[in-house]
C-alpha cells in the first residue's frame, strides 16, 4: 500500500514538473532571441549574441520609449478612475438590498461575457460624432468599461464579507465619514485594492482591440506595437519588447503590492 | 437612506449605461439596418439573411466554437488538477507559487509571440526536430498556425488561461481543504473519494464561473485568431472585423449582425451553462 502510494505521488510529481517545464519554455525561448545577435534559420541556439533589440527601443527615433510612456500612463489613468468608481458601486452591491439589484448585477457581469469587439464597433459611430475618436479620453473611457466590472466585483465582496457592523460602530464613536473611510474602511479594502489594482492595471495594459479602434492609431500602446511582430518582422525588437512589456506588467503587480500590503493576507486574493 | 445605494452606484451605473450599453445598443440598432449616416432609416432582417445564407457563417461559427470550447475544456480540467495538487502538498511551494501565476501577467499578444517562436514552422521545436534528423526542412514540421486545425491559437488560450482557472479555484480549495479534509480523512476516506465527493463538489461554483469566462473571452477574442487565423473559416470576430473596415460602408450592418450573433450565441452559453450546472450540483449535493 505504501510504496504504491508513493509511485502514484511520484507519477503525479512528474506530471507537475512536466506542465511547469512546458509552462515555462516560452519565457526561455524569448530570453534567447532578446539577446541574440545572429540566429539563422534551422540552428536551435543563436551563433552571437548581442544587445541589437535593446538599441532599437533605447533609440528615441523609433519611439517605443514614449509609447511605453503612453502605455502606462494610459493604464494608471484607468485604473485609477475606475477605482475611485468601483469602490462605491461594490459598497452599495455588497451592503444593500434596494429594488433593481438583479439588474444592476447582470449589468455589471455582462462585460466580462459579452466581446469587447461587439461594444467597439457599436459605440464607435457615437464616439466619432463626439469627437471621442483617436483622444486620449476616448480610449480610457472605452477600457473603463471592460475593466470596471472587475473592480465593483472584487470591492462587493469585500463590502459584503465585512458588512455593516464596522462603520455602525465607529459611528457610534462619532467618526466622521473621511475619518470612517480612512481608519475603518480602507485597511479591509486593502487586499480588495491589491487584486483590483493588478486585475485592472493589467487588462487595461494589454488591451488591443478597444485601444485600436477608438485611438485610431493616434493613441498608440505597446499592443499595438507589437501586433505586427507576431507572425512576420524581426524577431529580436519583437522579443525586447514583449520582454519590456512583461517586466512592466511584473514591476506594477511588485510596486503595488508593496505599497498597499498587509501583512497578515498578502495578495492571491482573486475575489470573482 | 433609501437612495444611498443608488448613489453609490450612479457614476458606474452612467459610464456602464452609456457606453456598454449604448455600444450594445448601436450594435443591435445597426444589424437590423438603421444606419442614418447612410441614410438607412428603415428596420430590417435582410442584413440577417444574407449573413446566415452564407456557407462562411457556418464554418466560421463551428470553428469559433470549437476553438473556444476545446481550449476552455482542456484548460478547466488541467487547472483542476494542478490546483488539486497544490493543495496537497505538505506545505506551501514558492516556486510552483511564482511559477503559475507568471502567464497571468503576460498579455495574450506577447503569449501569442512567444508560442510562435516555440511551435510554428521556423520555431524552436521544428528547429530541434531538424538537427534530431525527424524533418529535413521546416516545411515539413505540421503547421500549427493558419490552419484549420488551429492547434496554435489553442495552445496560445491554454498558456494563458490554465493559470488563471488554476488561481481562482485553488484560494476556495485551499479553504475547504482546510476544513473538511481533515474530516473526510478522519472517516478513512481515500484521495480519490475525498477529491471527487468533498474538494470537487464544493469548489465547483468557482470552477463554474471561471471557465465561464475564460470560454467568453476565447469566444469573443479577435487578435489571436485575426493573427495567425486560417484564411477560411475565419473566426466570428475576424469575420465581423473585415466586414466592418470594408470600404463599402453597406457591409457595416453585416458586421453588426456577425457581432450581434457572436454575442447571442456567447451569452446563450454561458446562460445554458449555468443553469445546467446548477441543475446538476443541486442533484450532486
Amino acid at each position: 500500500m505504501g510504496v504504491s502510494m508513493d509511485k502514484k505521488q511520484l507519477v503525479h510529481k512528474i506530471i507537475v514538473m512536466i506542465f511547469f517545464i512546458l509552462l515555462m519554455s516560452p519565457f526561455l525561448i524569448l530570453l534567447l532571441w532578446a539577446f541574440s545577435k545572429v540566429w539563422t534559420a534551422g540552428s536551435i541556439f543563436p551563433h552571437d549574441w548581442g544587445l541589437r533589440g535593446w538599441q532599437y527601443i533605447l533609440n528615441p527615433q523609433n519611439k517605443i520609449l514614449s509609447v511605453i510612456g503612453t502605455s502606462i500612463f494610459l493604464s494608471l489613468a484607468v485604473t485609477l478612475v475606475a477605482t475611485i468608481i468601483s469602490i462605491p458601486a461594490g459598497k452599495a452591491l455588497g451592503l444593500y438590498d434596494f429594488p433593481g439589484k438583479n439588474i444592476v448585477e447582470i449589468l455589471v457581469l455582462a462585460p466580462i461575457i459579452i466581446p469587447p469587439i461587439t461594444i467597439g464597433m457599436g459605440i464607435h459611430v457615437i464616439f466619432i460624432k463626439y469627437g471621442l475618436v483617436d483622444t486620449f479620453l476616448g480610449v480610457l473611457l472605452i477600457h473603463l468599461v471592460v475593466v470596471m466590472p472587475y473592480g465593483i466585483r472584487i470591492f462587493a465582496s469585500v463590502y459584503k464579507a465585512m458588512g455593516l457592523k464596522w462603520e455602525e460602530q465607529s459611528k457610534i464613536l462619532k467618526a466622521n465619514n473621511w475619518q470612517r473611510f480612512i481608519y475603518v474602511t480602507l485597511p479591509f479594502l486593502k487586499p480588495g485594492l491589491i487584486t483590483s489594482g493588478i486585475l485592472m492595471f493589467n487588462v487595461s495594459f494589454s488591451q488591443y482591440f478597444l485601444t485600436f479602434l477608438i485611438g485610431g492609431g493616434k493613441i498608440v500602446t505597446l499592443p499595438l506595437v507589437l501586433f505586427p511582430y507576431i507572425n512576420s518582422g524581426d524577431r529580436v525588437i519583437g522579443s525586447v519588447i514583449s520582454l519590456i512589456f512583461i517586466l512592466i506588467a511584473l514591476i506594477f503587480m511588485f510596486i503595488i503590492e508593496r505599497v498597499i500590503t498587509d501583512p497578515k493576507q498578502k495578495s492571491s486574493y482573486y475575489y470573482l | 437612506m433609501k437612495y444611498k445605494p443608488y448613489l453609490y452606484l450612479a457614476p458606474a451605473l452612467l459610464v456602464l449605461t452609456i457606453f456598454f450599453l449604448g455600444g450594445l445598443v448601436f450594435a443591435l440598432l445597426q444589424s437590423f439596418g438603421y444606419f442614418p449616416v447612410l441614410g438607412l432609416t428603415q428596420f430590417t432582417l435582410k442584413y440577417y439573411l444574407l449573413v446566415v445564407k452564407q456557407k462562411e457563417f457556418m464554418a466560421s461559427l463551428t470553428f469559433t466554437l470549437y476553438i473556444a470550447f476545446v481550449s476552455t475544456f482542456l484548460s478547466t480540467i488541467i487547472a483542476i488538477y494542478l490546483a488539486n495538487y497544490m493543495v496537497n502538498l505538505k506545505q506551501k511551494n514558492k516556486v510552483i507559487d511564482f511559477m503559475y501565476k507568471l502567464p497571468i501577467a503576460v498579455p495574450h499578444i506577447v503569449a501569442a509571440l512567444m508560442i510562435v517562436f516555440l511551435i510554428s514552422q521556423g520555431g524552436f521545436l521544428a528547429r530541434i526536430f531538424i538537427n534530431l534528423g525527424v524533418i529535413n526542412e521546416s516545411g515539413q514540421f505540421p503547421p500549427v498556425f493558419y490552419s484549420r486545425n488551429a492547434i496554435g491559437i489553442i495552445t496560445i488560450y491554454m498558456w494563458k488561461e490554465i493559470p488563471f482557472i488554476t488561481l481562482m479555484i485553488y484560494t476556495v480549495m485551499k479553504n475547504i481543504h482546510g476544513k473538511l479534509n481533515d474530516v473526510a480523512a478522519t472517516l478513512k476516506a481515500s484521495p480519490w473519494q475525498v477529491f471527487f465527493q468533498v474538494t470537487l463538489p464544493l469548489s465547483m461554483p468557482s470552477i463554474i464561473s471561471a471557465s465561464a469566462i475564460v470560454f467568453a473571452f476565447s469566444f469573443g477574442a479577435f487578435e489571436i485568431p485575426f493573427l495567425l487565423g486560417a484564411t477560411y473559416p475565419k473566426a466570428l470576430p475576424v469575420w465581423a472585423y473585415y466586414n466592418y473596415i470594408s470600404p463599402d460602408l453597406y457591409n457595416r450592418p453585416i458586421a453588426m449582425v456577425i457581432t450581434i450573433i457572436l454575442t447571442s450565441v456567447c451569452v446563450m452559453l454561458v446562460g445554458l451553462y449555468y443553469l445546467f450546472m446548477k441543475k446538476y450540483l443541486r442533484q450532486w449535493g
